[in-house]
């Protein structure tokens, strides 16, 4: 049995993150999940994943302190920014892509986000969620 | 067709069981008179033995009498007594065989005729003994000479002999009666076992058409069931892939309504977070929306002012040149122009006007005004308007 890639999600929104953990797990992927920055660096530290997800907006602390925190401690890792703080197109191409791997907006269908996913981790991407 | 076979097959055995019954009754009488025959045979066989007998110990006792009459001699003499004696004892013996039955009775009937000749044949042999030995040879010759006796043994031979050809006789009509019999039961067994023989080749053929039909029956039901399971499978197939379909369109909508749900929340936030005092209004001037600034500044309570004209709370001063009378707001909108920190007085709920810096960004929504979003600042100073 080959052995499961690890995802760490890290996001405010309890429901946000249970349904990316669902979806993952169908997916075949190892989820582990993180409210607050502390948290997240733990896992990076103990059971390094091999894509972090993560919002803007976390409990107790700030997304681009996160962005480089992680950045230190897993600096090979490609960091997925999914957020519901909808940035402009300029921003997201001058700012945002420079500072993690991938951009998304949370309004973006979860196949496509799936998709996103899969192609960051090297996988061959499929068509179904389920 | 199938009850059909099984109750033909069953009949046929039913036959087959008849002709086994018949053929083993028929073996088994046939048996026992075979017994019977053969119990009659030994005995006629006896019979004609002690008849035989009887003449055999008839000419011994003859020879060893006339010996005793030419030689005098006791041996002779004893000889002939135990030859005649055991004739006798055949005689006897060959009446009492032939006592039983009534079929005997012809045969017995000779050996009581033989047994007076017999007698007749012993009381001859008697007076010739005493006369020897009263008057010698010469004594013998004068008795065989006054009463001469050539004619009894040749009738007892000839009685005998007729005895044993009757019997003989009678033998051969019973080995003929029993090789019929014989034949009788060899054809009955053989008929039993040719005619056992077609029905079990009957038997089998029936049965074989009948397997030879369930085997059909068998391959049609076997390919039903692979028709059968292959759309069980065609559609355990789709149902799997509507199931997953659905899923997938579950986790979509569950993930699209959680995100929009965080984006509104998330936009109001923003919304409510500002201090100015914000209210949307629709092109008519109605408020449809205010932000949490408007209710602690002013009293006023989302349910006193939606759906309300802003020119209820909302007064500006009137132009100082020119003609135009009309709201600015509305002017504002009809132009497609933003209207930047214009004095104006809004009405607290308790009546106190408050001077404001208004300004307006009308809503555009595909080309269209759909209506305006209105800011205001406190202001410390501004004109008082003049009562229209």
């Amino acid at each position: 049995m080959p052995i499961k890639k690890h995802i760490l999600s890290i996001d405010d929104e309890a429901d946000i993150r249970e349904l990316l953990q669902e979806v993952l797990t169908i997916k075949g992927y190892r989820v582990s999940t993180a409210a607050e920055p502390e948290a997240a660096r733990k896992i990076i530290r103990e059971d390094p994943p091999q894509l972090i997800i993560m919002d803007f907006q976390i409990e107790e602390g700030d997304g681009f302190v996160l962005i480089e925190d992680i950045k230190r401690l897993a600096p090979k890792t490609p960091v997925l920014l999914l957020t519901g703080a909808v940035f402009d197109r300029n921003v997201v191409r001058d700012t945002i892509e420079k500072k993690v791997s991938r951009y998304l907006d949370k309004t973006a269908s979860l196949s496509t986000i799936v998709s996103e996913i899969e192609r960051l981790l090297g996988d061959a991407p499929t068509s179904d969620l389920a | 067709m199938k009850e059909n076979v099984e109750k033909r097959v069953a009949g046929l055995f039913l036959v087959m069981l008849a002709v086994l019954a018949y053929v083993a009754w028929s073996s088994v009488h046939h048996i026992k008179e075979n017994i019977k025959d053969k119990d009659w045979v030994n005995h006629t066989h006896d019979v004609i033995i002690h008849a035989q007998d009887i003449l055999s110990y008839l000419h011994a006792g003859d020879a060893a009498l006339r010996t005793y009459l030419i030689t005098g001699d006791e041996r002779d003499k004893q000889g002939y007594r135990v030859a005649y004696s055991t004739m006798v004892e055949r005689l006897d013996q060959a009446v009492a065989l032939t006592r039983s039955g009534a079929e005997e009775q012809p045969v017995q009937q000779r050996f009581l005729e033989l047994q007076n000749l017999i007698s007749n044949r012993i009381d001859v042999a008697r007076s010739t003994v005493q006369a020897r030995e009263k008057g010698g040879l010469e004594a013998v010759r004068q008795l065989f000479g006054a009463r001469p006796d050539v004619e009894s043994i040749n009738k007892i031979e000839r009685s005998v002999n007729n005895l044993v050809t009757t019997e003989n006789g009678l033998l051969t009509q019973r080995d003929q009666q029993l090789h019929l019999q014989a034949q009788a039961t060899k054809t009955t067994v053989y008929f039993g076992l040719v005619v056992d023989f077609a029905l079990v080749v009957l038997v089998g053929w029936l049965m074989r058409n009948d397997l030879a039909l369930r085997r059909k029956a068998a391959q049609a039901l076997e390919e039903a069931n692979e028709q059968l399971e292959a759309k069980v499978q065609q559609r355990t197939a789709e149902l799997v892939k509507t199931n997953q379909s659905l899923k997938q369109e579950n986790l979509e909508r569950r993930w699209s309504h959680q995100a929009l749900d965080h984006q509104l929340r998330y936009n109001q936030l923003i919304i409510n977070s500002i201090s100015e005092l914000v209210i949307v209004i629709s092109r008519a001037l109605n408020i449809s929306r205010i932000n949490p600034a408007v209710v602690q500044q002013t009293s006023w309570e989302p349910q006193d002012l939606i759906s309300q004209s802003i020119e209820k709370i909302l007064h500006f001063p009137p132009p100082l040149s020119g003609d135009d009378s009309q709201n600015p707001l509305t002017a504002a909108m009809r132009d497609g122009r933003q209207m930047h920190d214009r004095p104006a007085q809004l009405l607290t709920r308790s009546g106190k006007p408050m001077p404001v810096l208004c300004s307006l960004t009308p809503l555009h929504d595909q080309d269209k005004i759909v209506g305006a979003v209105v800011t205001m600042r406190a202001q410390a100073a501004v004109p008082q308007p003049t009562s229209s």
